[in-house]
């Protein structure tokens, strides 16, 4: 089986060779004969092409504000929570004690302390919020960033231009949309799902594996036969087949190609920077994320875990049951590990001058409920949470917006999800005024019906 | 998909005094890291690591220290009624370096 945005299309001989190839441009994101008919026709403006990267760094099932980002060391202790505040680069700016590294790099991260929306308080909801902007439902769906991304700039070399990693967001409590697909812009430019586990020994790109039993050899043959194939039908077809037919090519290549599994393979790097991000599947999932990027990807998603239930994540409820994330598990796991991963990533991005060119926003789904439930833990809370920028030109060492006493409500300054989106967009360089996207039925729209946080680019 | 960490994490450690020290972790599944020191069998502190390779135990108390550094390992996020994990635990992961006072 070869894995195609969502689905599994069976692959095995006597299916045709054209619907094989069909699949594997399919699954690598590419923009195929959309994209080629867009240049074609001019619609894609090369000088557009040189707009910044982006990482954007999901944290999925949301970190307590209170806990983390958005720290009320004054207020009452079922109110406060258990963490004490650090000083950071910043002066005047505290986190939590257990972000450490973070807070020695808190002079290039712009966090935004006033983030809120007025919709449920489903992880879902946040989530297509914060990932495109708007809320819907499975009948209208709205675009991913880098699905926007990918539809109007475009691949800038054989990979996709929007990629996710480690895996798709799965089950988080309701059968509703993630805001992780392409919506009306078409599977074309659904983003690529990694599908696999970079912290595992023998990591392979499942997506770019080819099926049981078909070798290189066996691949190149098909090529050459569909050659032939096509070289006879050439003749009689029109130009834009052509077209098709080169991006199918091209997609071969990228199956095949020892340069994109290269940038796919997390163990090009030497130990030492491997262990800096952490051996563990975020901490590589970000490493990779900056190989990709580094390697041509425009847009590279890291969901800092796919469910909510029986794992460990920043959804702490402290149920008892599969909801049982604690602040145990915030101390020794969470935010160790995002500590980690995440200094080693803008550390990386700035040694290698990628990080004025590459915007990091670091986002989730809602903050968490103010006073501590019953059971020490805090539940799910849209009116007010913290989320952060850093590189592309965002002005770091600042804090937009706050709360009030006890992290309740936006105190001045008040964000909602679509200004962060908007702000993805501006960071990345993208001119919202100027540049249209194509919406349903192709007319030309904004690609997001609010304005950036002009404070971010002071 | 569940999280993995994979291979073992390992440090050495240095004791000059009281004055410890350690070198950078390899394989390091970027979990907590933590000293943790015992005094006569008894563990008094697990002061957090990552940020500082260095670390001086305030404590002056009469008595035999040993020192070691511990990572967290995570098997599984199950807990038990007194809501500690179950499976889920600080390793050695550094030689052990004793003092007396």
């Amino acid at each position: 089986m070869i894995h195609v945005g969502q689905a599994n299309v069976p692959l095995c001989d006597g299916v045709s060779r054209r619907s094989f190839l069909q699949a594997g441009a399919t699954a690598m994101g590419l923009s195929l004969p959309t994209a080629m008919e867009l240049e074609a026709a001019g619609a894609v403006d090369p000088k557009k092409q040189k707009i910044k990267n982006c990482i954007t760094l999901f944290l999925v099932g949301s970190p307590g504000h209170l806990d983390t980002w958005d720290m009320k060391p004054d207020a009452p202790a079922d109110i406060r929570g258990k963490f004490k505040p650090i000083s950071t680069a910043v002066p005047g700016v505290q986190i939590c004690e257990h972000f450490p590294l973070m807070a020695r790099m808190m002079d290039k991260v712009a966090l935004i302390r006033s983030l809120h929306h007025n919709t449920g308080a489903s992880h879902e909801n946040g989530q297509r919020w914060m990932m495109t902007g708007y809320d819907f439902n499975a009948a209208n769906i709205q675009p991913h960033m880098g699905s926007v991304v990918s539809r109007v700039f475009g691949q800038k070399t054989s990979l996709p231009a929007s990629i996710v990693l480690p895996a798709k967001i799965g089950n988080t409590g309701t059968s509703t949309p993630h805001g992780q697909a392409s919506g009306y812009l078409g599977t074309a430019h659904a983003p690529f799902f990694l599908g696999s586990d970079p912290a595992v020994k023998n990591f392979k790109v499942a997506n770019l594996e080819p099926p049981k039993g078909q070798t290189d050899f066996r691949i190149n043959s098909r090529r050459n036969l569909l050659k032939q194939l096509d070289d006879l039908q050439r003749r009689t077809e029109t130009s834009s087949t052509i077209q098709r037919d080169t991006a199918y090519s091209r997609a071969f290549n990228l199956l095949t190609s020892p340069k994109t599994r290269k940038a796919f393979d997390p163990a090009e790097e030497t130990d030492k920077l491997r262990d800096r991000y952490g051996r563990n599947t975020f901490g590589q999932s970000c490493l990779l994320a900056r190989r990709l990027v580094e390697n041509g990807s425009r847009f590279v998603t890291v969901n800092h875990f796919d469910t909510v239930f029986n794992v460990t994540c920043w959804d702490m409820h402290a149920n008892g049951s599969s909801l049982d994330n604690t602040y145990l598990d915030y101390e020794r796991h969470l935010c160790p590990q995002f500590d980690q991963a995440f200094t080693a990533l803008i550390e990386d991005l700035e040694e290698r001058g990628l990080l004025e060119d590459t915007v990091v926003a670091v986002l989730s789904e809602f903050g968490r409920t103010p006073k501590l439930n019953n059971r020490g833990g805090r539940d799910h809370y849209p009116p007010a949470w913290t989320n952060f920028f850093v590189g592309g030109g965002v002005k770091g060492g600042q804090v937009i917006g706050s709360t009030d006493k006890i992290g309740a409500a936006p105190h001045d300054r008040p964000v909602l999800p679509p200004e962060v989106v908007a702000s993805v967009y501006t960071a990345m360089g993208i001119d919202l005024e100027t540049t249209m996207m194509p919406g349903p039925g192709s007319r030309p729209v904004r690609f997001i019906e609010a304005d950036p946080i002009k404070e971010l680019f002071g | 998909m569940d999280q993995k960490f994979e291979g073992t994490p390992k440090v050495e450690i240095r004791l000059d005094g009281r004055k410890l020290s350690r070198g950078e972790v390899t394989n390091d599944w970027g979990l907590r890291l933590q000293w943790q020191v015992k005094r006569d069998g008894k563990v008094i502190a697990t002061p957090p690591a990552r940020a500082e390779s260095r670390y001086e135990h305030p404590d002056k108390t009469p008595g035999k220290y040993e020192v070691v550094l511990q990572m967290w390992k995570y098997v599984n996020y199950k807990k038990n009624k007194q809501r500690e994990f179950i499976s889920s635990k600080f390793i050695d992961i550094s030689n052990t370096v004793t003092y007396t006072i």
